[in-house]
């Protein structure tokens, strides 16, 4: 056990249990996994990706690359879990990953030794040809060797939530600038939302040992909190802000469940926040930097920041004899809280030929070797046995140790900051990169900001504040920073260290060398975006956190320009994985989107109707009955019942608007092809509408209720298309018009009555209506009160039969079709769905989605003489434009095989019999086909090119995805009743 | 992305249905057809956008956005956008 | 979420979509009314009617259905000066009352709802759950009541049920 006897954040009154690959160990309530394990002596945690490297905890924070596993067990198994930030609890059960078969001997470590062949560009060098091998073996074979994580493939029982909040200021996490830009803005009154990645608030306060206030920084950060809380702050620990969008907005995560053994049952596990901030500090605070050298990923290497973090924070000695390497001031610290903890200190190895002198004689003191001017050259031992030191006589020392605390300086945690596409910009006062322009309404404050020092982190944050409520109009007294206790931590180049590169990393995830990049930079690849699709460096889950700025100081020495030149690479969202999950929230499964209903939806339900999606409406699709066999029996059923007798059909999901006002007739001649101005009041009429290109958009039918009040139905499919351009008609192109619409698509429930017996059946169900074709003949409409509500009767028919559609408030929707079966009764009225719907439309040539697909022209359906040349209508001079008006165009007509058996599909395409079918001959497809009960046999729609002049000739379907060819007879597209007969009874 | 509409206020982007440049008028003759439906400048900087508030107020907006940054820098009804 | 959150579905509610006729200003309507209508996204209330400003010179009319038909009576007063469209059926209206009705619809919706911003009498169309709504603030309970399409209260039925926490029984909606 490496638990130091007292110290740390944990509470020693609460012990765990917990597992790693089995092993039973313990930790507290306070502790994260990777602090447990630290406490444990586990030191190996991770095979890399690429060699299968043994790999230890390098971090205590997000940005970790090599201590990931999975949490959990069975379908809530979460892989590449970041085990530095996951709190521990209870019967947490965590597992190593990309090993085989065990952590300890990994059969495809021998990858290293292969490690050669591994270069830079390996997968795009070598796995190039024959490319079919690349789906059938080689993705599979490397899938296998490489990875991390698995998914359990199960699916996720977990519930998500999600939410949106407003403020004034977002602050981005909570170190000491956060909570100082925080306390300032919420004492000003500002509305202030606190969001931290960590259990708790304090940032880098808590992992270090400094003093603000007279207190210990970890109280401090708690009191600002409780502060912040009475203010009315709303303070989202274990919450990542993982990306900044347009207008101010921000995305997060809130961890709601991860962190208990046993969440309540159906407790939302992540919450998804939209928050829309008027200002942000991003006080995301600094990410150590790495130094590289060889050896420089083996198990008992640590960030310096890290190995005080486990100190302080945990109370856990990640080694017994330690090394510390360091090129600035901040390694010192480290130096002094491994004494401070009573870890023995072997040596500190500083690259600079001055030290701080405090710090070094308090280390020589103690009996710690101090060697300036002296860097790391290898490390010896899988996990650290000793370190080889290339000192500045140029002699090299071998040290024993088993913890080697590494600082190369830091670099701001800007990710965020470049979210929008502002390139960051190097400082070489800090040896980073800054962002310059932040995203809209941001200001990066503190470490983010490259004031590392504490007492400049706080004044910075109080700042930043301040000058946000002065910004935002509130006036409030400018707040003072607290005294601290602090130290320096100095700045230092980034980049390798000259004493070795070989097998030295860069990035620890994605096994990333040295010499990767050098050999990416000769060949090549000098910009640093294509680097790291090149080389892979920071692609990792981390996304480079650790590893993306010493590459690219490696590529600047590499092809010779300073690295202001090279840049760094932007950002995107997410700044941390996000679970998919997450952001879908309550939405998947049969909730992944809404679902409408019309109002006799439980009715249809309980007459065992199949349900079909059209748009979002569920539609009935057919009734099968017992009797029936299958579902095509059904449909023909259906149709045969209303071409023979009465069926009937909800046709609620039509598109309903209503337009109305003085000049609504103007509006919609310029709507429509056909002229509706001079429609009667009581009467309906069949109307096409074309986009202002000429092509046809939508059909439907307008009824005049009154002189300023019209009705007009859409498709189901266009209804809000069609909403939507009659307001754009009527508010842009001619907002003169006196003319208002609305949908009232949800207002009415409609049923058509269609066949020989719906007047009948009718006449039973409304007695005290007069149906006679005097009173309401064809395309007629009558508006009349219906259990003491509004309703209207039109006879409009799709079906070819007389019909009738009859609307009745959607609340009385459910009452009318249960009376007009009880009616129907006497007639054997059967319901059909939208199936036969369709194969009746077909019968009678009526253009359905399959016509109206928006290639095609009002001449082409058959209707070019609808078209009005009396007036003016969106479409009309476009709709005349040559190749539009060109006679030789695919139109509209029937087809019916020569062969009465044989089938005809939609899709099919149309050659002449004598051609071979090829791009060249192809003459047309078939838009739509069904099977005609009526006829007895396969009928479609196609458009064929002068097809209206071909009636009689026979084609060739050639379908050669579902079936063989079919031999057709071209015909008029309408199969049943041409003379239209049957529709006026 | 928020959109300012001037009756309904700030709102997400999502609740919009987006059109494109504002700009072309629809000819009162038949001259000049093509380039009203076809023709479209492609600015980097400020453009006038159609927008309409379709989950909202049900109006058509000129909303002007830079299209490098997506920055609004503001948005009238279109029915008193008339030039 | 522990606040106290009730639902119901006030019954007998006539509703209908009001459209100010080309020039015809709200202080007309308002004459013929006895009930100015709002000019922005706000609802006025007197006893036998509440105007809730949807858009500009448009409003969702509340009123009790009662006896006769309170619509076409609408239809009458307005002749000349507004367009009328019964809505009645087309929405149907939910009201959330208790200190967790707030949060439940702040989940949904991507509007502020905090007090200071959505006072008494604000009115909003907008989306919950990715469903359009018409939403307005009563009182200070708070109570919300919600207008949605008719054909969406099932989904919006879910939506509840999986945001409520299951702490209040979500009313079925008829």
């Amino acid at each position: 056990m490496s638990r130091l006897a007292a110290g740390g954040l944990i509470d020693r009154t609460r012990p765990l249990a917990f597992s790693f690959d089995g092993r039973r160990l313990g930790g507290f309530v306070g502790d994260t996994l990777a602090s447990a394990l630290v406490a444990n002596d586990v030191r190996l945690v991770g095979r890399s990706f690429k060699y299968h490297r043994p790999r230890g905890i390098l971090t205590a924070g997000p940005e970790e690359p090599n201590a990931l596993v999975t949490i959990g067990a069975g379908a809530r198994a979460d892989p590449n879990s970041r085990a530095t930030t996951a709190s521990l609890y209870n019967g947490l059960e965590a597992t190593s990953q990309n090993r085989w078969p065990t952590l300890a001997l990994d059969v495809l470590a021998v990858n290293q030794l292969a490690a050669p062949l591994f270069v830079a560009g390996f997968y795009y060098k070598t796995f190039m040809w024959p490319a079919k091998l690349w789906e059938r073996l080689y993705e599979p074979a490397i899938r296998r060797a490489a990875g991390l994580g698995r998914l359990s493939g199960e699916p996720d029982p977990d519930a998500y939530d999600r939410d949106h909040a407003f403020c004034d200021l977002l602050v981005i996490g909570a170190g000491a600038a956060g909570l100082m830009a925080a306390l300032a803005a919420a004492r000003a009154g500002l509305r202030v939302i606190v969001a931290d990645e960590d259990a708790r608030m304090g940032g880098r306060l808590l992992a270090e040992r400094h003093e603000v206030d007279d207190r210990p920084g970890a109280d401090w950060a708690g009191e600002v909190a409780a502060e912040l809380a009475s203010l009315g702050a709303r303070l989202l620990a274990r919450t990542t802000v993982f990306g900044v969008y347009d207008g101010q907005e921000y995305g997060a995560i809130e961890r709601l469940t991860d962190h208990l053994a046993a969440p309540a049952s159906g407790a939302p596990r992540q919450r998804f926040w939209k928050i829309l901030a008027r200002r942000a500090v991003l006080a995301s605070g600094a990410i150590e930097r790495p130094l590289v050298f060889s050896g420089n990923d083996r198990p008992g290497v640590m960030m310096a920041g890290a190995v005080s973090a486990y100190l302080n924070r945990f109370a856990a000695a990640p080694g017994r004899r330690a090394v510390v390497v360091t090129a600035t001031d901040s390694g010192w610290t480290t130096a002094r809280d491994l004494l401070a903890a009573g870890v023995e200190l072997a040596a500190v190895v500083d690259a600079r030929d001055a030290a701080p002198p405090a710090a070094a004689d308090q280390a020589r003191a103690a009996g710690a070797e101090v060697l300036l001017g002296a860097r790391v050259s290898a490390v010896a031992g899988r996990s650290v046995r000793a370190v080889e030191v290339a000192a500045s006589d140029g002699r090299t020392r071998r040290i024993a140790c088993d913890l080697l605390a590494m600082s190369g300086g830091w670099n701001p945690a800007i990710g965020l900051g470049a979210n929008l596409g502002a390139r960051p910009v190097w400082s070489s006062a800090i040896q980073s990169f800054l962002i310059e322009t932040p995203p809209p309404g941001m200001t990066p404050a503190g470490a983010a900001a490259g004031h590392f020092a504490l007492a400049e982190a706080l004044r910075d944050g109080a700042r930043a504040g301040s000058a946000i409520a002065a910004d935002l109009g509130v006036s409030a007294p400018a707040i003072q920073p607290p005294p601290c206790s602090d130290d320096p931590r100095g700045v230092a180049a980034p980049g390798p260290s000259p004493a070795s590169k070989s097998k030295a990393f860069v990035d620890f995830q994605h096994d990333v060398t040295v010499s990767d990049i050098e050999l990416a930079a000769r060949e090549g690849f000098v910009s640093v975006e294509h680097l790291k699709r090149y080389t892979t460096l920071g692609m990792g889950t981390d996304q480079g956190k650790t590893s993306q700025l010493n590459g690219h100081a490696v590529l600047a020495e590499a092809t010779g320009r300073p690295i202001a030149e090279v840049g760094t690479i932007l950002s995107r969202p997410p700044y941390l994985p996000v679970a998919i999950a997450a952001f879908a929230g309550h939405h998947r499964g049969r909730d992944f989107r809404p679902e409408r209903r019309t109002a006799g939806h439980d009715w249809a339900v309980e007459q065992g109707a199949r349900f079909i999606d059209a748009g979002l409406w569920k539609r009935p699709q057919w009734f099968a009955r017992p009797a029936d066999g299958d579902w095509q029996a059904t449909v023909n059923r259906e149709v045969n019942t209303t071409r023979g007798g009465v069926g009937i059909c909800d046709v609620s999901t039509l598109g309903k608007i209503d337009v109305l006002g003085p000049d609504a007739a103007t509006l919609l001649d310029r709507l429509y092809i056909n002229t509706v101005s001079t429609l009667a009041v009581g009467k309906a009429r069949y109307g096409l509408m074309l986009r202002e290109d000429g092509f046809a958009m939508d059909d439907g039918a307008a009824s005049r209720l009154a002189e300023d009040r019209f009705f007009v139905t859409t498709t189901t499919a266009n209804a809000a298309r069609i909403m939507q351009h009659i307001d754009y008609a009527r508010q842009v192109l001619w907002p003169d018009l006196d003319v208002q619409a609305t949908s009232v698509t949800e207002q009415w429930a409609t049923y058509s009555i269609a066949g020989p017996q719906s007047r009948s059946l009718l006449q039973r169900a409304l007695p005290e209506l007069d149906l006679s074709d005097a009173a309401l003949p064809f395309m007629g409409v009558v508006e009349f009160r219906w259990r003491g509500e509004r309703a209207r009767l039109f006879r409009i028919s799709f079906s070819g039969e007389m019909a009738f559609e009859l609307s009745v408030p959607a609340a009385l929707g459910d009452g009318l079709v249960r009376m007009l079966f009880d009616a129907g009764r006497a007639f054997d009225a059967a319901p059909y769905g939208a199936e036969a719907l369709g194969v009746m439309r077909i019968e009678k040539g009526h253009p359905g989605g399959g016509e109206l697909n928006g290639r095609t022209t009002a001449a082409d359906l058959g209707m070019g003489r609808m078209m009005s040349r009396k007036k003016d209508f969106i479409g009309r001079v476009l709709a005349q434009r040559p190749g539009l008006i060109d006679p030789d165009r695919p139109a509209l007509v029937g087809l019916k095989p020569v062969e009465p058996g044989a089938r005809l599909r939609a899709g099919a395409h149309l050659v002449d019999l004598a051609d071979r079918p090829t791009a060249e001959s192809d003459q047309g497809y078939v838009t739509s086909a069904a099977w005609s009960p009526t006829l007895g046999h396969s009928i479609a729609l196609a458009l064929l090119r002068r097809g209206p002049r071909r009636h009689g000739d026979r084609v060739c379907v050639h379908d050669p995805v579902r079936g063989a060819d079919v031999e057709a007879e071209v015909c008029a597209p309408v199969f049943v009743d041409p003379e239209g007969e049957r529709l006026r009874g | 992305m928020r959109i300012p509409c001037p009756y309904c206020g700030d709102r997400d982007a999502a609740e919009f249905v987006y059109r494109g440049d504002a700009s072309p008028v629809r000819p009162a003759d038949g001259e000049g057809f093509y380039d009203y439906v076809y023709l479209r400048e492609n600015p980097a900087g400020p453009m006038r956008e159609h927008w309409y508030h379709a989950q909202g107020c049900r109006n058509w907006l000129v909303v002007v956005r830079d299209t490098r940054s997506h920055e609004i820098s503001g948005a009238v009804m279109a029915r008193s956008d008339r030039p | 979420m522990a606040e106290a959150l009730r639902i119901i579905q006030p019954g007998g509610l006539a509703l209908a979509a009001v459209m100010a006729r080309k020039g015809v200003d709200a202080s007309t309507i308002g004459e013929r009314l006895g009930l100015t209508p709002p000019t922005d996204p706000t609802a006025a209330r007197n006893p036998s009617m509440t105007l809730i400003g949807t858009g500009p010179g448009t409003w969702l009319a509340v009123g009790e259905a009662g006896q006769g038909d309170w619509v076409a009576g609408l239809e009458a007063t307005l002749a000349g000066i507004a367009s009328v469209s019964d809505q009645s059926s087309g929405y149907v209206v939910l009201r959330f009352s208790g200190q967790g009705a707030g949060a439940l619809l702040q989940k949904g919706a991507f509007i502020d709802l905090d007090p200071a911003a959505f006072a008494i009498g604000a009115a909003a169309t907008t989306v919950i759950g990715h469903l359009g709504v018409i939403l307005w603030k009563v009182d200070d309970a708070p109570s919300f009541d919600v207008a949605l399409f008719r054909s969406y209260a099932k989904s919006f039925q879910a939506w509840i049920a999986a945001n409520a926490g299951g702490q209040a029984l979500p009313v079925s909606i008829a």
